[in-house]
């Protein structure tokens, strides 16, 4: 049994045992336990990890499961899932401690908490499109429970909206996911849903199928994955599910649950983005474009700090559309090499970021009971210890040189200018929007003078601020030295877009 | 073998902890400060005290021992992109410069700030922004050099608004990084273009390193963008975000506000960290600037503006922070202004430019910590209608404050005598040689213009300070300041007088930093950059120099035109404001359209608070607001609505959400397994 099975099972069973515990103690006790393990298991696998030289994945293991129709249990992971992997796990043990006194439901919530690890997880590894889209729909039923029963006033509506675009997305998506099996088969007489050889089938024209064909697969694969990230104008399920959520449900969805969609995007569309229409790529850029000129105008608008932080999630999820969008067309390829990377690390870093900015939301709404920003004000005199966490949230968030964010976007846009100048100069723009927004929300909830009306709040509990230190420490660590992160995934760049898996396609973006 | 004498130390490998060791500081301070001696400031005047022992070793270490200029990197980041450090006379004034000065304002601080409850985190802070000035100074690349610049950046707005409490201060903070912002956004896509021409070169290692930018300018010259010279468009780009830096018209808005904070801190922006950065920039990057044809030009006509410019401005403000504040930006134009004349001086600008950098840096700092010093002895009142008499009751620190005002508008044998009207008979220089229009002597006649006025707003307000009948309340008996801002006071007067003369009159400095870019810089790595032939350079760009050690006549009346100019200012100021010859307040009313014009700073505040920021742009976001409520998710909400309705749907959905979701997943993936086994069972 590989490291990637271990993971999945002591999730499963950390869940199962979860379930059965009957306080918070014990609920929050298993949990952490093997959440922590789960934590050790994929230290392990960063510590040993080495790329087989053929099939260019890690820890691979492949099994057999429905033979008859194709389905097997194949998971691996490489540069672009193992740093993924990690952010799950660091993402949920954190949060197993950030929820430390969670008093609602405490075994559900806590054995919610490992099953949304366990399926995003599983999402990562799948290295077997049966596999991945079944994790891709069980990653919502977690977050619906959690939404459900310890969500906000308005969850009914929020969960329709959620329903129908996610569900439409992915029901979608499955359609191309099974055209491409089915002319796969049909083609080879080998009927398969292998991730690897149905994407290498369709890179290199294999499949004796029309244009339409191969763009109406290309085109629903792409429409789930763009909702999930979310970019514009598939985006308004965020915001509403963001201001219902818990904070741990917000910290899990911004925080690793949109990556899915960026994570899609780098295993299934960019090699594919060479054998599909040209204009696709025209239109990751733009949708990318849009998502980052958009947010920051919206986010501006926001009363509620939590909303604006959601905005602030789409603005930098179009960075990594740009990115892949940038690294696939022809160009100089050292700058190729540093788009592609900069989107991989965009994804781990904003996943780190973004804990941090919903567990600030998330303390304010705890110790102040408000979160609209005009109430707040002046929590440095109550809170300081909280306002160092928050401001250094929110300027890694801004784009804060020696944090992580800044080496994310800097990547991207000096990756990017060469084949899309244009587009580059417009996402610049952005830069100061998105600064003032970010400083907007901090003048006005932590400087100034504090508004009485709060009452006497006290300050940040123990818990909640040693999980947003390490977060923190995290993506300065990350900002300073990302090296150790950066260093696997530019090797997997390198692989992807120099050994003729993905073809350069010509053309420039203006 | 080991000579245990400190001479034989080469302190230039050492360069990188000039940086750590504020950075140390920082932490250290912030974490365990509260808990040592004075509650905080232990760690931060050390660390700096450290960092200033190595910069003036590898001070002697070049100047005295000759060993060379010396540079060394690792990779960081991404491939071909490096966190490197260079010591060159260019670095090196800059360091010693701020190690010195920020270190006495650190030492300054320990009185200043004595009962401020956060004192740990105030100097906490102060040693992570200078620790960021080192890096700046130090780096060798562009992309270190940015990084840097945004912490400098970031430490600003946190220190401007120290007392965040109050609300104007809060806004003051974010006022200064949204003006920086604005300039940087551009700084940084000037760097990704010059990424991008150089890895067009096939350069795939040190890739926007300045030195490997300068030996391959030849080559870049021939890129273009958008089909005008990519040099000069990076060139003009930078100096966007020099504007904001360094508070260049039209985005020096930040500094008045700025005034909010700390008075300490008001010096370390002023003198030793933050709006120095801007000119560094230029200096550093010069022979790029020089390449790129008509960006000096550029810089000359900005800067030149903004000298005079802010100097209107300085003529009718009433808080004595904000005049110096405005004498700043004044003094940077000066600067910027020089830099701009290498089109024809070459690098004899950046000395030019470099000296007048630390001259100011020394009667700046000295200048607001006498104001600090005076404002700590009146009760925080800043409003010189508020002072008057005050040197009789604080002596020191209003002698130390003549002194900087002296050093300031030039007085003969201080250290702005030696330094500023240099930079006026270049300014003269520059519009002979190669301008013949008229248009070329407009830097030099702004630059001149503006020295009457800085002698009459500076003594303006030292006049009104000092002189006279104190008026009001707190200026009756003020209180002289302690030990250690006393001792801070006594050495920066004397370098804002001596500095000239103990450098033979600049020469000294200006020889040093002719060195920079000609000579040649080793490498760690074994990579020698040979010195770069700047004549030719300069022709890449159209620029075309002056022999170097060719005397250039200067007609005396020009020679003595500003020192003339200073002492009519002199005499306007004491005839106005000592003795009182003349009613001023004739003028000084809201009738007068020209008083209300600078007293509302040409109305540039209010076009891009009331009328940008708050009209324009908060419209733009309330429609966008609209846009994304009604408009994108009403579509979504329209869909689900005929979803809702078309089928049995509804009644489901309102039993439970949950129960329906997890029904429609298994629907989901049933339907993937249907489909795939009635293929198969078809086959």
């Amino acid at each position: 049994m590989g490291p990637i099975t271990m993971i999945l099972l002591v999730l499963l069973i950390g869940a199962i045992i979860t379930l059965l515990t009957n306080s918070t103690a014990q609920a929050r006790g298993v949990a952490i336990l093997s959440s922590f393990l789960a934590l050790g298991i994929s230290i392990w696998m960063y510590m040993t990890y080495e790329l087989d030289p053929v099939t260019h994945y890690a820890f691979e293991e492949a099994g057999t499961w429905m033979p008859s129709i194709g389905i097997g249990y194949h998971v691996g992971v490489d540069g672009i899932s193992l740093p993924m992997v990690m952010l799950s796990t660091i993402v949920c043990a954190l949060c197993a401690i950030y929820a430390w006194s969670e008093g609602k439901r405490p075994n559900q919530f806590f054995a919610l908490l490992l099953l949304m690890d366990l399926t995003l997880i599983g999402v990562f590894v799948s290295l077997d499109f049966f596999m991945f889209y079944v994790f891709w729909e069980l990653t919502l039923l977690p977050m619906f429970f959690l939404i459900g029963i310890w969500g906000g006033p308005r969850k009914d509506y929020s969960a329709i909206k959620f329903l129908i675009y996610t569900h439409i997305a992915s029901v979608l998506m499955m359609l191309g996911i099974f055209a491409l099996y089915y002319f796969h088969g049909a083609s080879t007489g080998v009927y398969t849903f292998d991730i690897p050889t149905l994407v290498e089938a369709y890179r290199t024209g294999a499949l004796p199928i029309t244009r339409f064909w191969l763009d109406f697969i290309f085109l629903t694969i792409m429409f789930g994955f763009m909702v999930k990230m979310p970019s514009v104008p598939f985006h308004t399920w965020l915001p509403d599910a963001h201001v219902e959520a818990p904070t741990i449900g917000s910290i899990i969805l911004a925080g690793v649950l949109l990556k899915m969609g960026g994570y899609g995007l780098f295993r299934v569309l960019l090699p594919m983005l060479s054998t599909a229409s040209t204009y696709f790529i025209y239109i990751i850029a733009l949708f990318g474009l849009v998502s980052i000129l958009y947010s920051p105008f919206a986010a501006l608008a926001q009363k509620d700090i939590k909303k604006l932080v959601a905005f602030s999630s789409i603005g930098h999820m179009g960075f990594i559309s740009l990115g892949v969008a940038a690294s696939v067309l022809a160009g100089m390829e050292p700058a190729r090499v540093v788009a592609h990377t900069g989107a991989m690390f965009q994804m781990f870093s904003h996943g780190i970021i973004t804990c941090v900015l919903f567990g600030c939301c998330g303390v304010i709404e705890h110790h102040t009971h408000t979160r609209i920003i005009d109430d707040l004000g002046g929590l440095t005199k109550k809170m300081p210890k909280f306002a160092i966490l928050m401001v250094a949230g929110f300027f890694a968030s801004l784009g804060l040189p020696l944090c992580s964010g800044f080496v994310a976007e800097f990547g991207i846009l000096s990756g990017s200018y060469h084949t899309m100048p244009i587009f580059v100069i417009l996402a610049a723009i952005s830069i100061p929007f998105t600064a003032g927004y970010h400083l907007w929300a901090v003048q006005r909830t932590l400087w100034g003078p504090f508004n009485e009306y709060l009452g006497d709040i006290s300050e940040i509990k123990w818990y909640e601020f040693a999980s947003l230190a390490v977060w923190v420490v995290i993506f300065v660590v990350l900002g300073v030295y990302p090296e150790p992160v950066i260093g696997m995934m530019q090797d997997t760049a390198h692989y992807f877009l120099t050994s003729g898996d993905i073809l350069p396609i010509g053309g420039i973006i203006p | 073998m080991m000579d245990p004498t400190l001479t034989t130390i080469d302190f230039r490998h050492y360069a990188h902890w000039i940086v750590l060791l504020p950075m140390i500081g920082f932490l250290l301070e912030l974490f365990i400060g509260k808990y040592t001696w004075r509650k905080g400031g232990l760690f931060a005047n050390l660390s700096i005290f450290g960092s200033m022992v190595i910069s003036f070793g590898c001070l002697y270490n070049v100047y005295v021992q000759h060993l060379g200029f010396w540079e060394y990197s690792w990779d960081w980041f991404y491939p071909g992109l490096v966190a490197g450090f260079t010591v060159d006379p260019l670095s090196l004034a800059m360091l010693c410069m701020v190690s010195f000065v920020s270190f006495f304002i650190h030492f300054y601080a320990i009185g200043y700030m004595a009962h401020d409850p956060a004192k740990n985190v105030y100097f906490a802070e102060t040693a992570l922004f200078t620790g960021s000035m080192f890096g700046l100074v130090l780096a060798n690349n562009l992309l270190q050099l940015f990084i840097f610049w945004e912490m400098v950046g970031v430490c600003s707005y946190l220190l401007i608004g120290f007392w965040w409490h109050k609300p104007e201060a809060a806004a003051a903070g974010k006022k200064a990084w949204m003006s920086c912002a604005v300039g940087d956004c551009l700084f940084l896509l000037g760097i990704a273009m010059m990424y991008t021409i150089m890895v067009k070169q096939g350069i795939t290692t040190e890739i926007i390193s300045f030195n490997n930018i300068f030996q391959n300018l030849e080559h870049l010259s021939h890129e273009t963008i958008f089909g005008m010279s990519a040099l000069t468009i990076i060139c003009v780009l930078f100096m966007c975000g020099v504007l904001g830096k360094s508070a260049g018209f039209p985005l020096h808005v930040w500094i008045p506000d700025a005034m909010e904070g700390p008075t300490t801190v008001s010096a370390l922006i002023h003198a030793a960290t933050m709006v120095t950065a801007g000119v560094y920039l230029i200096a550093r990057a010069f022979p790029i600037f020089l390449a790129a044809p008509h960006a000096l030009a550029v810089v000359a006509f900005l800067g030149a503006f903004t000298a005079l410019y802010a100097s209107t401005l300085g003529l009718v403000v009433n808080d004595l922070k904000r005049i110096f504040a405005y004498s700043t930006i004044s003094q940077l134009g000066y600067m910027i202004a020089v830099l701009g004349c290498g089109a024809v001086l070459g690098v004899a600008s950046v000395a030019y430019a470099l000296f007048h950098l630390v001259a100011h840096a020394f009667f700046k700092a000295l200048l607001f910590l006498s104001s600090g010093s005076v404002l700590h002895g009146i009760n925080n009142i800043r409003d010189i209608k508020e002072m008057g008499g005050l040197l009789k009751g604080m002596p020191w620190t209003g002698y130390a404050m003549l002194f900087g005002a002296l050093a300031l508008v030039a007085f003969p044998f201080t250290a702005g005598y030696y330094s500023k009207d240099r930079i006026i008979e270049e300014a003269y220089l520059y519009a002979t040689a190669h301008h013949p229009g008229e248009l070329g002597y407009l830097p030099w006649i702004f630059l001149v213009l503006g020295v009457i006025l800085t002698a009459t707003y500076t003594f303006r307000a030292w006049y009104l300070a000092m002189t006279g009948e104190p008026r009001s309340h707190p200026a009756v008996h003020p209180h002289e300041c302690g030990f250690w801002m006393k001792t801070t006071l006594v050495v920066l007067s004397f370098f804002a007088i001596f500095l000239g003369i103990i450098t033979g009159g600049g020469k000294a400095f200006w020889h040093f930093l002719e060195e920079t870019f000609v000579e040649e810089t080793h490498t760690a790595g074994g990579i020698v950059y040979h010195g770069l032939d700047l004549h030719e350079i300069a022709e890449l760009g159209g620029n075309h120099l002056l022999e170097h050690g060719v005397v250039h006549h200067i007609p005396a009346a020009v020679i003595y035109l500003p020192l003339l100019l200073m002492i009519a200012g002199l005499g306007i100021a004491t005839s106005v404001y000592y003795r009182n010859r003349v009613d001023v307040s004739r003028y000084v009313s809201k009738d007068n359209p020209l008083y209300q014009i600078l007293w509302n700073k040409y109305y540039l505040d209010y076009l891009f608070k009331d009328i940008l920021a708050e009209k324009i742009i908060m419209t733009v976001f309330t429609f966008w607001d609209v846009l994304d409520r009604y408009v994108i998710d009403g579509v979504v909400n329209l869909l689900s609505w005929i979803t809702i309705r078309a089928g049995d749907v509804s009644r489901k959905v309102q039993t439970g959400v949950v129960q329906n979701y997890a029904a429609a997943v298994i629907f989901g993936v049933s339907l993937l397994m249907i489909l795939v086994i009635m293929i198969r069972g078809g086959m």
